[in-house]
């Protein structure tokens, strides 16, 4: 079954091209090729987990030849394992749900076509980097990716907002794709091979300075893709895009397809402990100051946005102590309640016409599913037991504790600093949008609705995951582990009971705090009891304004005095180069000034030059 | 007579013929002074014929070619020296530069100004 | 002794004459010139078809004639898998340019001469790439020199003479230094002929004169590829010139130089190729840097033309060929080859759009164009992005392919030449393709994307014509394919490319 894997990316693959030049001609619409591309994708992906099920452990590449290099013979195929079968059903299933919720979100939307065969051909770049046997492969669908992604986050391009939060998005995911393309020379060059496999298996043989050098280099375009400090910058303005595709790409996929490479090619990061220790520190700074700016956010979905980036964190933390099994288990676990709460949030906005928290307020009665699955998303993601994020955070804490020695120590003071936070920002979500009096413009009987059941049912699905993935996952993950064959070397996935304990209760603390501060004042942003502490989170620590000052601007006087330079020096060299031949010309034409008897001397000089010469020579 | 004789009377001679055509200003003194040059030359080519004795009497033979061929330049030369003293009304030589390569700019200006 | 490259070089230099000569209506020289440009198509695929797949180092359908004995020089002509895409893409773009005339005619008018100087060029592009013998080589690569002066002269833009003028005199130049470097190479090889100086590997030259004479090879072919800083003749030749005239500039003409330090200068004078290697990736990688930089000052500028943003990107794009050369390893040159292929197709598509962009707004200033292409013409406006993107480098399409190639090949450089520079190059033209990604989006920021300009909100803009469609469709689909399959030019290159370096 597993020679068919090429059928997962390819059949959005073939949605995306239909979608984009043949959707006159389907009966149905451009939602047909879409929806019926992911659906049959996820149902090949589904086959292949039952196959890697029953062969736990197994792992079945398929490959073609592709093209000849000097020294390297690439291929393109597939390679299903256990991680691979269980991503590419989380992918598809996800972006299954987001298709379908869009076909009424987008409703009326003039380019919803080309919306929809650009979410197949992310769905397809993205089951690409999932199943890829060869490393270039895996970086075109990466790049495809953010290809996608640029496009999908100018999909309202009338607006300044959404043109300049795409070109930001990909310049700065390039900036880290230029680090992850020379981490694959290192790599490749070093194992002799750009075979996932081949890379994989000779790492621990590679030399300290090429694993370590060429995990790093992966490391940027990681830092890029899952929007890590320092090149987080781009995600929350990322958020410009429709919500639809700020749940499929911006919170359970592409920003995970960094997370996901790491733990693809973990061997090497076995073989690298200096480069886990980056990701370590990096992860636990991301952490906190990504939580403590989603403290501060009033737009909705950039509260997402950073929780998003704090959440990929503690991914990398996991991964950086070894908690392999446990790492991907919350990236499942936060595909689900992100895309919840990405597509409730979308309900939301829908119904009220703002992002803004302070426009909203008392919308529990009047969208009661939203509500009720967007509180089972807040609780998941803040981390309450039995909910899906509560285990799989304590698993990554506990290894940390246990295993991680004096890097992990740090992540487990970070993390459960970090829990508190979340829980609050988490429970300040649901007050500030559900809870309260209504602060807005509209006329909240007439005109705030609960969405079709076409948007309903999607959430009803994440939020029943959410319940799955977390509940029967005592003391052996409900078989997850069992489908995640972890390398060897990793911490398996285990839980401590006086541990879950301690970050339940900080939990429940810091979602006690905001609901405290909720009840002595009903209608005010929980943040503001922090006063001016408040000022650094709600400009998310002025990072962006020092690339503006230390790169943005340089890098523009920079270019401009190159073409400065162009038109003043180097063409004026080139110009002046016919000018000055031009000026000679001009000296010498003073010699031709009619006058016969000036030409006659000037013969005579040279005639008796010559004889003289010549005399003299044939003397000697 | 020695040789040598001649030869010196005939270097002055064209010496003096040299100066002649650089530094004389009317044309008509300038082709005598190319006369004068010829002349030159001829008695070169006379002296050294009776130097060498030369039986086919090749140096007289080519004196009187010169003397032809300096009475036909001299015609021609005249000829033009008339034809521009009509335009030009002066037989000044240093006044007769419209051969001269100007500066593309100043003759356009000359032209205008002829025309307009 | 085969007849096809003889018909190849023949059939538009026919159709040149014929067009020059006989006095034909507009229409009919139109569809004249893309029969002559079709069936020259056709020939090199005939070409291809009988090219030897296995052995691609062997020159195949030769022709070796005497013709100027007095001076060594024969008539040589060959195709290896070095110059085959470049066959192709030539014959295709040049027929895809004729297509375009059909529905596209420019201000100028005089359609048949333009035809029939276009087919000249074209005669002299194939032979450039067919010849085998360094003075006919260079009878070839001079032919091209006449036709596009008067291409950019008599249909160009505004300044069109102060570029054509400078396109020539830079050009020659660098003509006239590559002949005295042809010479030397004569004079101490004693043969002409380029297969066997290429299996000499520069026996018999001493190693001055070889310097010397890669030096001088270097300028001549440095001014054609561009090289930076002999660069600044292109801006303004492309920018002024016709439609047609930027693409063949582009997508072939530029391929000349980089083809002639692959094929005559790189094997004919390895000790000396080796010993500059490293001032050419300094160059080629100062080059990339420069011209990105230039690019996103005029990308944000309101003021600016865009099809001199394109122009200079050619120079960064070559940049990266030149860099791919400068690492004499067959990864490199690789990437150097599928990279001016990937160029050709990618950035001839673009200054096509570009220049129907300027067909319909009759400017190609950002500030007069104004902006929300997509919303009025959204078919070119697609294509706009689907070229900027294949341009900047995305993995998928083919411009990826020679860069990434280029790079790999500086981390691992030739034995002789020093890993640490070359590693830095690598990095620094790793930065150079952040910069291209930045001055592309911020073009189509600009051109593709926002609001409609004043001007433009109520008048109707045409969108793509069908002979628009059938120019710009193949180079679409070359675009995918060579960049999901880069087999179809790196499987016919590489067997030549270890040829040449051995």
């Amino acid at each position: 079954m597993t020679h068919w894997a090429w059928l997962v990316p390819a059949l959005p693959a073939f949605a995306a091209v239909v979608g984009l030049f043949l959707s006159r001609y389907v009966p149905g619409g451009p939602a047909v090729p879409a929806i019926v591309g992911t659906a049959l994708s996820l149902l090949v992906a589904v086959v292949l987990l039952a196959d890697a099920e029953s062969n736990p452990g197994a792992v079945h590449q398929t490959t073609v030849p592709w093209t000849p290099l000097d020294g390297f013979h690439l291929s393109i195929g597939t390679r299903i394992d256990g991680l691979a079968a269980v991503t590419s059903v989380m992918v598809a299933i996800v972006a299954l749900l987001v298709q379908i919720y869009s076909t009424a979100y987008m409703a009326g939307d003039p380019r919803y076509s080309t919306y929809a065969a650009e979410v197949s051909l992310f769905t397809a770049a993205m089951l690409l980097v999932v199943v890829a046997s060869d490393l270039f492969e895996l970086l075109i669908g990466w790049e495809v990716m953010g290809l996608c992604s640029y496009l999908l986050i100018g999909h309202y391009w009338q607006t300044e907002g959404a043109r300049s939060a795409a070109v930001k998005a990909f310049v700065t995911t390039r900036i880290g794709d230029t680090g992850f393309l020379f981490g694959i020379f290192v790599l490749g060059v070093a194992a002799g091979s750009f075979d996932v496999g081949q890379v994989v298996g000779r790492a621990s043989a590679m030399s300290h300075a090429a694993v370590t050098a060429g995990a790093l280099l992966l490391l940027a375009g990681v830092v890029g893709k899952s929007a890590q400090f320092p090149l987080h910058v781009w995600l929350p303005d990322a958020m410009a895009g429709p919500t639809p595709i700020s749940a499929l790409i911006h919170a359970a996929t592409m920003v995970a397809a960094g997370i996901y490479v790491v733990a693809r090619l973990y061997p090497v990061y076995l073989a690298a402990p200096d480069a886990r220790t980056v990701l370590g520190v990096i992860a636990c700074l991301t952490m906190l100051g990504a939580a403590l700016a989603a403290l501060a956010e009033d737009d909705l979905k950039r509260v997402l946005a950073w929780s998003t980036v704090s959440q990929l964190a503690y991914m990398g933390a996991g991964l950086a102590v070894g908690a392999w099994t446990a790492s991907i288990y919350h990236l499942l676990a936060h595909a689900g309640f992100k895309a919840l709460l990405f597509l409730a949030a979308g309900s939301v906005l829908r119904s009220v016409g703002t992002n803004l928290m302070s426009e909203m307020g008392g919308l529990r009665q009047r969208l009661p599913v939203t509500f009720v699955t967007a509180v089972i998303g807040a609780a998941a993601l803040a981390g309450l037991p039995p909910f899906a994020g509560a285990f799989s955070k304590d698993a990554i804490l506990t290894a940390a504790r246990e295993h991680g020695g004096a890097l992990g120590t740090a992540v487990y003071a970070v993390g459960l600093v970090t829990a508190f936070v979340t829980a609050a920002y988490a429970t300040r979500f649901i007050v500030r949008t559900f809870f309260g009096s209504y602060r807005g413009a509209l006329d909240v009987r007439a005109q705030v609705h609960e969405s079709p059941l076409v948007m309903t049912a999607p959430l009803v699905v994440l939020a029943a995951a959410c319940i799955l993935l977390g509940a029967p996952v005592v003391p052996n993950s409900y078989g997850v582990a069992s489908w995640l064959d972890a390398p060897t070397g990793t911490v398996p996935l285990h839980l401590d009971a006086a541990g879950v304990v301690l970050s339940a209760v900080i939990v429940i603390a810091g979602s006690a705090a905001v609901v405290a501060l909720y009840r002595r004042r009903p209608d005010e942003d929980p943040v503001t009891v922090l006063g001016h502490a408040a000022t650094p989170l709600v400009h998310a620590f002025w990072v962006d304004d020092v690339y503006e000052r230390l790169v943005v601007r340089p890098a523009y006087a920079t270019a401009r005095a190159m073409r400065l330079t162009d038109d003043s020096a180097i063409d004026a060299a080139v110009v002046a180069s016919g000018q000055g031949t031009s000026a000679v010309g001009a000296l010498l034409r003073r010699l031709q000034n009619g006058n016969v008897q000036a030409y006659v001397s000037g013969l005579v000089v040279v005639v008796i030059a010559i004889v003289m010469t010549v005399s003299l020579a044939v003397a000697r | 007579m020695h040789l040598s004789l001649a030869l010196v009377v005939s270097a002055l001679l064209f010496g003096i013929g040299v100066y002649g055509v650089l530094a004389r200003r009317n044309a008509v003194a300038v082709l005598m002074a190319v006369e004068l040059m010829l002349n030159a030359g001829n008695l070169d080519l006379v002296a050294f014929d009776a130097w060498w004795r030369d039986t086919m009497h090749a140096g007289q033979v080519f004196a009187l070619f010169v003397v032809v061929i300096a009475a036909a330049e001299v015609g021609v030369g005249l000829a033009i020296v008339l034809a521009v003293f009509r335009l030009q009304d002066t037989a000044a030589i240093d006044e007769v530069t419209s051969l001269a390569d100007r500066d593309p700019r100043v003759l356009a200006d000359a032209a205008a100004e002829v025309d307009g | 002794m085969s007849p096809l490259l003889p018909v190849l070089l023949g059939v538009p230099a026919v159709g040149a004459a014929v067009l020059a000569l006989v006095p034909l209506p507009d229409r009919a020289a139109r569809w004249i010139g893309l029969v002559v440009t079709t069936a020259t198509l056709v020939v090199a695929a005939v070409t291809t078809a009988r090219f030897d797949f296995g052995a691609t180092s062997r020159f195949t359908d030769v022709v070796d004639v005497r013709w100027l004995p007095a001076i060594g020089v024969r008539f040589h002509l060959g195709v290896d898998g070095i110059s085959l895409p470049l066959v192709v893409l030539t014959a295709l773009l040049t027929m895809l340019c004729a297509a375009y005339t059909i529905g596209t005619v420019p201000d100028a008018g005089r359609t048949r001469q333009l035809l029939a100087l276009v087919l000249l060029l074209e005669v002299g592009m194939l032979g450039t790439f067919v010849a085998l013998d360094l003075v006919l080589f260079f009878v070839f690569f001079e032919v091209v020199l006449i036709p596009m002066y008067f291409l950019i002269a008599i249909w160009g833009g505004n300044d069109r003479g102060r570029a054509a003028t400078k396109f020539i005199l830079f050009t020659l130049l660098g003509s006239g230094l590559m002949l005295v470097g042809f010479l030397l190479i004569y004079s101490g090889a004693g043969t002409f002929d380029v297969v066997a100086l290429s299996r000499a590997h520069g026996a018999g030259i001493a190693r001055s004169t070889q310097l010397f004479a890669f030096v001088l090879l270097l300028l001549g072919f440095g001014i054609k590829s561009p090289m930076w800083p002999l660069h600044t003749w292109l801006p303004d030749a492309h920018t002024e010139a016709p439609t047609i005239g930027s693409v063949l500039l582009a997508g072939v003409l530029l391929k000349m130089g980089t083809y002639g330090l692959v094929r005559i200068a790189v094997p004919d004078l390895p000790t000396a190729a080796h010993d500059v290697a490293p001032a050419l990736g300094v160059l080629a990688v100062a080059g990339i840097i420069y011209a990105t930089l230039v690019c996103i000052a005029l990308a944000t500028d309101p003021q600016a033309d865009l099809k001199r943003l394109i122009a200079f990107s050619s120079v960064g794009h070559m940049g990266f060929v030149l860099l791919g050369i400068a690492t004499l390893t067959a990864t490199g040159i690789q990437g150097a080859l599928v990279g001016n292929i990937a160029h050709g197709v990618i950035t001839g598509l673009l200054f096509f759009l570009v220049g129907g962009l300027k067909d319909r707004y009759h400017t190609s200033t950002f500030r007069e164009i104004g902006g929300g292409v997509l919303a009025k013409a959204p078919v070119l406006g697609g294509l706009t992005v689907f070229a900027a993107i294949a341009s900047l480098g995305l993995p998928g399409l083919a411009g990826f392919w020679g860069e990434m190639l280029a790079m790999l090949g500086s981390y691992q450089p030739a034995q002789t030449l020093s890993r640490p520079l070359f590693v830095v190059l690598m990095a620094v033209a790793g930065v150079g393709t952040i910069f291209t990604a930045v001055y592309f989006l911020a073009m189509l920021r600009r051109v593709t994307y926002g609001l409609v300009g004043d001007a433009w909100r109520e008048r109707p803009l045409r969108d793509v014509i069908a002979t628009d469609l059938i120019a710009w469709v193949p180079l679409v689909v070359l675009a995918v394919a060579i960049g999901v399959w880069p087999k179809l030019v790196l499987g016919i290159s590489s067997g030549a490319v270890h040829e040449l370096l051995r």
